[in-house]
């Protein structure tokens, strides 16, 4: 079990230190031991005790750190981290630190130093900007380093010590999001949910942004409009996706089809010759140079990609094995995809998963965990998969994606209905 | 029986006082002292203490420094020693340079604790005389002193020091939660002091009089006990009764403009002639 020592001297009997101390352990649950104790003789005498705080969560013994060193309390043995260099590029050191995407604090020179953006499966890289080398006095930056960044000479943390980690904030969604208490269910009134949705979006900006992680499903089930309409009223800042959700937007938006599917027809939708529409579509957007070419030149007049284009708000298409064409936009040297997410990623405060598996993992990995992220699917196992793979801050919603955004941008419409919280059944507006 | 000390204090003339920063949640830079109010106030202060029977010294106002005229936070006095406070706001850190000058001006060895620790003075820290055994000295720490400055200041002075923790950020000091009236009674901010604290100062205390959240606010308890007479910022009617039937009068002298930096009575005033050895030696 993790366990950490400290040392209490001083007055420490008779001002009550003592008990103050070992009654903030219990109530941390975590167990303590007194392995050193020295009572003063006379009442100016000082004690002088050391006492060791164990914990099998090393985020309760980073807490209890803090709280125990206002008391006067002081860990002994504090280690500053270990550092190796990388001597070649894109490998790290053999015991490199693996970091999570919680909070976490490097311990460089004696000082406690935070990660500048936490993001897991990645080392951790401390610089000291303006010097060469380990220099006397300098103020280091910690920083999560994705492996295929690590250059030679980087110096990266090696080993546990010197690195805490912060327990999430359990209560402080817990409270907002009581209703919800398992992470993924169909049986809860999706319109209250939404409608907190509606209010994270609402307290994210415009400080922080959202980011919308959309799937082709979002066009083939016709939501698309909403989600342009999110983007033109401003609730949406940034968007990740594939070449297939922003090829059958385009499609859906030129020739009103969605993989040759008429998005408008009422009786047979399927589209004579429809299944090229979309290769056609790609291959005028080649010719344009890029989606903002096509926009700009009067071809894409609307849709969610034209909307991206019209707000000026970044998007990132990346690349998979299986894509026709692809448009010009599309990152296909999927290593480069990453790093222009994670150019994104930090400013980032809501994260919308819609109807997307692959990228919304993608996302998933880099997000740090106190960013909301909601999952949207109709499949339950796609917000399952999300958890599974490290993200549990996302709180899945299975619904059909059409529904949810139409309901998500009425309540973003009317403030005073998301302030509410309806316990109707929710009104489908149709998709 | 009185208290041993309290007869001799510093002052600093508010030449230079206004509410500059907010370091406090009283300051607020829109709201401004008024200076002319400020100097009555002062002057009343004076006489108040003059009245009681107390002697006054002053200390030289600074250009740049508006709180100096708090001087209960320039360090605590022992004997000849002085030992100066170490301010956690930079806002006020250009205090202990004129303070250390006055104190070696004024024949006071002047002892510095280790300057990563924040301690100031005898806001956070206030010498009781119980009846009949050691004085010791209460520390107030979480706002503005760190709790290991209590333990140089014990090696220090050569007297305990018990730990209070301080738990309302409106009563940032120990003397807005704590005021010393003779050897067997003090006022006692119950809202201000954690319950660890208040166990022990009823330790030491015999008689702890209680004040309640909205008494404590009014500062009642930054008060300056002059021998028989206690000077006070503000007087609830139920602590008045209190202070009167135990035999003291009470001299209301208002300080409002020095309120808006955080700052009654006591806070203006340093006392000087405090000795932890006069008693028991």
């Amino acid at each position: 079990m993790p366990s950490e020592t400290f040392e209490l001297v001083g007055h420490v009997i008779d001002s009550l230190t003592l008990p103050k101390v070992l009654d903030l352990v219990v109530a941390a649950g975590a167990d303590y031991k007194i392995t050193e104790m020295e009572i003063g003789r006379t009442n100016v005498d000082p004690s002088k005790l050391k006492i060791e705080v164990s914990s099998d969560d090393i985020g309760t013994l980073a807490n209890l750190c803090d709280l125990l060193h206002a008391q006067g309390a002081n860990r002994i043995g504090d280690q500053d981290a270990l550092l190796e260099q990388v001597v070649s590029d894109g490998v790290l050191p053999r015991a490199f630190y693996s970091t999570t995407n919680l909070e976490t604090e490097v311990r460089v020179m004696g000082t406690w130093v935070r990660l500048k953006y936490p993001e897991m499966d990645c080392a951790i890289r401390v610089t000291f900007p303006g010097t060469g080398g380990i220099p006397e006095g300098a103020d280091p930056k910690v920083e999560a380093l994705p492996m295929h960044k690590a250059r030679t000479g980087d110096w990266v943390v090696t080993g546990d010590s010197g690195v805490r980690v912060a327990t999430p904030e359990r209560d402080r969604r817990s409270s907002a999001f009581e209703f919800m208490a398992s992470d993924a269910s169909s049986e809860k009134p999706k319109s209250l949910i939404i409608s907190r949705v509606a209010q994270r979006v609402r307290e994210a900006t415009p400080e922080g942004k959202v980011l919308a992680v959309c799937g082709p499903a979002v066009i083939h089930t016709g939501a698309g409009p909403y989600v342009a309409k999110l983007i033109r009223d401003g609730w949406v800042h940034a968007l990740f996706a594939g070449n297939g959700f922003a090829t059958h937007d385009i499609e859906s938006n030129v020739l009103g089809t969605s993989l040759g599917v008429s998005l408008s027809g009422t009786e047979d939708s399927a589209v004579l010759g429809g299944h090229s529409n979309h290769l056609r579509v790609i291959n005028v957007i080649r010719r344009h140079g890029s989606i903002a070419r096509a926009v700009e030149a009067g071809y894409v007049r609307s849709g969610v990609m034209f909307e991206c284009v019209q707000a000026g708000i970044p998007f990132v298409l990346g690349g998979s094995v299986r894509d026709d064409g692809p448009l010009p936009d599309v990152y296909t040297d999927t290593v480069k995809a990453q790093d222009a997410m994670r150019e994104i990623v930090p400013e980032v405060k809501v994260a919308l998963m819609l109807a997307s598996t692959l990228h919304a993992i993608a996302t998933g990995n880099m997000l740090a965990a106190n960013v909301e992220t909601f999952c949207v699917d109709i499949n339950q196992a796609v917000v399952t998969k999300l958890a599974d793979r490290g993200s549990h801050q996302a709180l899945g919603i299975v619904t059909d994606v059409g529904l949810f955004a139409a309901e998500l941008l009425s309540f973003l419409d009317d403030p005073a209905k998301s302030s509410t919280s309806p316990t109707s059944t929710p009104v489908a507006k149709g998709a | 029986m009185q208290l041993p000390w309290g007869r001799h204090f510093l002052l600093c003339r508010p030449e230079q006082f206004g509410v500059l920063y907010e370091i406090n949640p009283w300051m607020h830079k829109e709201v401004t002292a008024d200076p002319d109010v400020a100097w009555d106030q002062f002057h009343l202060l004076e006489s108040n203490l003059k009245a009681a029977g107390a002697t006054i010294a002053y200390q030289e106002p600074a250009a740049g420094l508006p709180d100096l005229v708090f001087t209960a936070n320039a360090g605590i006095i022992n004997g000849s020693q002085f030992i100066p406070s170490n301010f956690k706001h930079p806002e006020r850190q250009g205090e202990k340079e004129k303070d250390v000058l006055w104190a070696k001006a004024n024949g006071f060895s002047v002892d510095e604790l280790d300057p990563s620790v924040n301690f100031e003075g005898a806001g956070d820290t206030l010498p009781f005389f119980p009846e009949g055994s050691q004085p010791v000295l209460i520390g107030g720490y979480r706002f503005r002193s760190d709790v290991v400055s209590h333990r140089s200041l014990s090696d220090l002075t050569g007297v305990p020091v018990k730990s209070v923790e301080l738990t309302d950020e409106r009563l940032y000091h120990l003397d807005l939660n704590f005021c010393p009236i003779d050897e067997k009674r003090a006022l006692v901010a119950e809202c201000g002091i954690d319950r660890y604290g208040l166990k022990v100062i009823s330790s030491i205390v015999e008689e702890v009089f209680l004040l309640e959240e909205e008494e404590a606010i009014s500062f009642c308890a930054n008060s300056v006990v002059v021998g028989e007479t206690i000077i006070m910022p503000a007087c609830p009617p139920r602590v008045g009764r209190a202070i009167e039937s135990w035999g003291l009068a009470v001299v209301v002298s208002p300080v409002s403009e020095f309120q808006k930096a955080g700052g009654g009575c006591r806070c203006l005033t340093l006392a000087l002639d405090v000795d932890l050895h006069s008693v028991v030696s």
